[in-house]
């Protein structure tokens, strides 16, 4: 057993494959069914956001930064205005942290029940993601008729924001919430926390250890699931957050077990919406009359920008997770020397497939496990010694040699000779 | 802990690090802690950070080109389960003909992404990393060319195509 060699099969997955939303590429070792290592390419869709923020003024930067993503547009754009008010002192009316409250969770709502439906289309449930998807619809009316637009909707500016939430967006928005919690959520709640078959699939699948979330910092939803009470609204004493009452909500409060799967993640999303719910209506009972932003105009804040100094960090909890702008001012100059981010998704992602590894292929959400065939075949099969790490690539023939000499020692006596057929698929001439 | 006795408690073990607590002006004052430290004592910081809260959660590598040293910035954020929590900036540097400093992988596993974004962005390498790959520029990418550097190493004008100001692009053919 001492010269047992252990055959690992790679599977690439990505950058573009029907399964995958977005162009990202996991490089599965699996041995036999059970993965060994996953490997992670990004930057398919790399725009160099940064390089262009290097060309841009601060009021520009606003809207730049609204398009890194469609669905947490909002989020976006609050957090950088937050790092520039922070790096300029600029203090914001209290109406306006009301209103981003309120836009805020809007977009948390909008963003999980999107998630709840993906969630329930990757394990073949499809009925979920049309449900969800039309109740989405309603919430993507009401930033419509706040901000004008379904997504990017940029309602901030710095120092404050720039749509007024009116009486006519207070009754749409109750209306709403009120539909939320006698149609959608009993639904959803049947769903996602007592449907047996959702819970059988869900259930022990794609753990993540608490102990691993730590780790690899985990962000949001996932860290939340795996049992760590962080929150950047309450941790960070966001905004007006903490008068709202804000707190952590783990798979604990709902089910009274954390594991740290698919399902207690699904769990946090559920009770986000109902809390989502009760802070929007809270702000909108406390919010006060008054000013919505700092500044009259945009060239006013660019004036008091052009003459900041310092920097400043911003930071947000979004739908994902912890998300984190920096902004450091160039004194005398409208172009900030350094804008940066960080979204959640890229620490969550390294978590995952730290956390993968050990699972079976099955166990990765269907989309992974439905894979077609023939892309093993663009790939050919790699040995990897694990002492020493090297890699060997096998061609056909090798492979043939291999399955002859495993046959002949089972069996001795067989006379056959078989040859290369250096086929089309995979196959390397001799 | 409060932020101050954090940096008191920082200050006496490290002398030579500079810092400071300053507080933004949101409804709800924020206290940040900013550190300065040399690359030499680094390492052993982010190791006694690491020992006050061995839950302590890292989470970005801001890095620089300075006029004549690349900086790099780290945010952790401390103690998590309370209210509010320590968010803490380590700021270190490094000479531009020297552009090294250690890696924190074995610290805190969750770095190694963020260094690797920072050695191909910013040629700001990182001794005894795990995995030297890139990350998100693909394996074709020119050798010795960094984005995000403002001297001669980084994207040329020759290399820039259908890019700049909308108003101020030429038009090309």
């Amino acid at each position: 057993m001492e010269n047992r060699v252990e055959y690992w099969v790679k599977i690439p997955i990505g950058p573009i494959h029907p399964a995958l939303e977005e162009p990202e590429k996991f490089i599965i070792t699996l041995d036999g069914e059970r993965i060994v290592n996953v490997d992670v390419k990004l930057g398919y869709n790399l725009r160099g956001i940064e390089w262009i923020g290097m060309r841009r003024n601060y009021i520009q930067i606003l809207y730049l930064a609204e398009r890194i993503c469609g669905i947490c547009s909002f989020s976006h754009n609050h957090t950088y205005a937050r790092a520039v008010e922070e790096m300029a002192r600029i203090e914001v009316p209290e109406r306006a942290e009301y209103i981003r409250v309120i836009v805020g969770e809007l977009e948390r709502i909008h963003s999980h029940l999107l998630n709840l439906g993906v969630a329930g289309h990757a394990i073949g449930y499809d009925t979920v993601l049309h449900l969800s998807w039309l109740a989405r619809e309603r919430i993507m009316d009401i930033l419509e008729a706040i901000g004008g637009n379904r997504v990017n909707y940029s309602i901030n500016t710095i120092g404050g924001v720039r749509r007024d939430i009116g009486e006519k967006h207070k009754r749409m928005i109750l209306d709403m919430i009120k539909y939320y919690r006698e149609e959608v959520m009993p639904k959803i709640e049947e769903i996602f926390l007592y449907d047996p078959t959702v819970e059988a699939r869900l259930r022990d699948a794609g753990v993540i250890p608490k102990r691993i979330a730590i780790e690899y910092s985990a962000q949001g939803p996932t860290a939340r699931g795996s049992g760590i009470r962080k929150d950047v609204r309450y941790n960070e004493q966001l905004g007006v957050y903490p008068d709202l009452g804000i707190k952590p909500i783990t798979p604990k409060e709902f089910t009274g077990v954390i594991k740290g799967d698919v399902f207690d993640r699904m769990v946090v999303r559920v009770g986000e919406l109902w809390q989502s719910m009760e802070l929007i209506e809270r702000a909108l009972d406390q919010m006060p009359e008054g000013k919505i932003k700092a500044f009259s105009k945009d060239n006013v804040a660019l004036v008091r920008l052009k003459k900041a100094e310092g920097e400043g960090i911003g930071r947000y909890e979004a739908p994902r997770g912890e998300l984190v702008h920096y902004v450091m001012a160039n004194s005398g100059s409208e172009i900030p020397e350094r804008w940066k981010m960080r979204e959640p998704t890229f620490p969550n992602l390294f978590a995952v497939a730290r956390a993968l590894v050990g699972e079976q292929l099955a166990d990765v959400p269907v989309a992974i496990a439905s894979i077609d065939p023939c892309l093993s075949c663009t790939d050919r099969v790699a040995v990897i010694d694990s002492k020493t790490g090297k890699k060997k690539i096998l061609t056909e023939k090798d492979l043939l040699k291999a399955s002859i000499e495993k046959t002949r020692e089972i069996n001795p006596n067989i006379k056959a000779k078989p040859e290369p057929i250096a086929g089309t698929c995979g196959g390397v001439r001799p | 802990m409060t932020p101050e006795e954090f940096l008191d408690t920082i200050m006496e073990k490290f002398p030579d690090v500079e810092g400071e607590i300053r507080e933004n002006k949101l409804p709800h004052p924020r206290k940040r802690v900013w550190i300065n430290v040399d690359r030499k004592e680094f390492k052993e910081l982010m190791k006694f950070i690491k020992e006050i809260d061995p839950k302590a959660q890292f989470s970005i590598i801001i890095a620089r080109d300075g006029e004549d040293c690349l900086e790099a910035k780290y945010h952790l954020e401390l103690f998590y389960d309370h209210a509010p929590s320590i968010s803490l900036i380590v700021r270190t540097k490094c000479p531009k003909d020297d552009p090294k400093l250690p890696s924190v992988t074995d610290v805190f596993p969750s770095a190694l992404p963020y260094e690797r974004e920072v050695q191909e962005f910013l040629g700001l390498f990182f001794e005894r990393i795990p995995d030297s790959r890139k990350l998100f520029l693909p394996e074709d990418f020119p050798e010795g060319v960094y984005p995000l550097r403002k001297d001669k190493k980084g994207i040329s004008s020759a290399m820039i195509k259908n890019a700049g100001h909308p108003y101020k692009m030429k038009k090309e053919g």
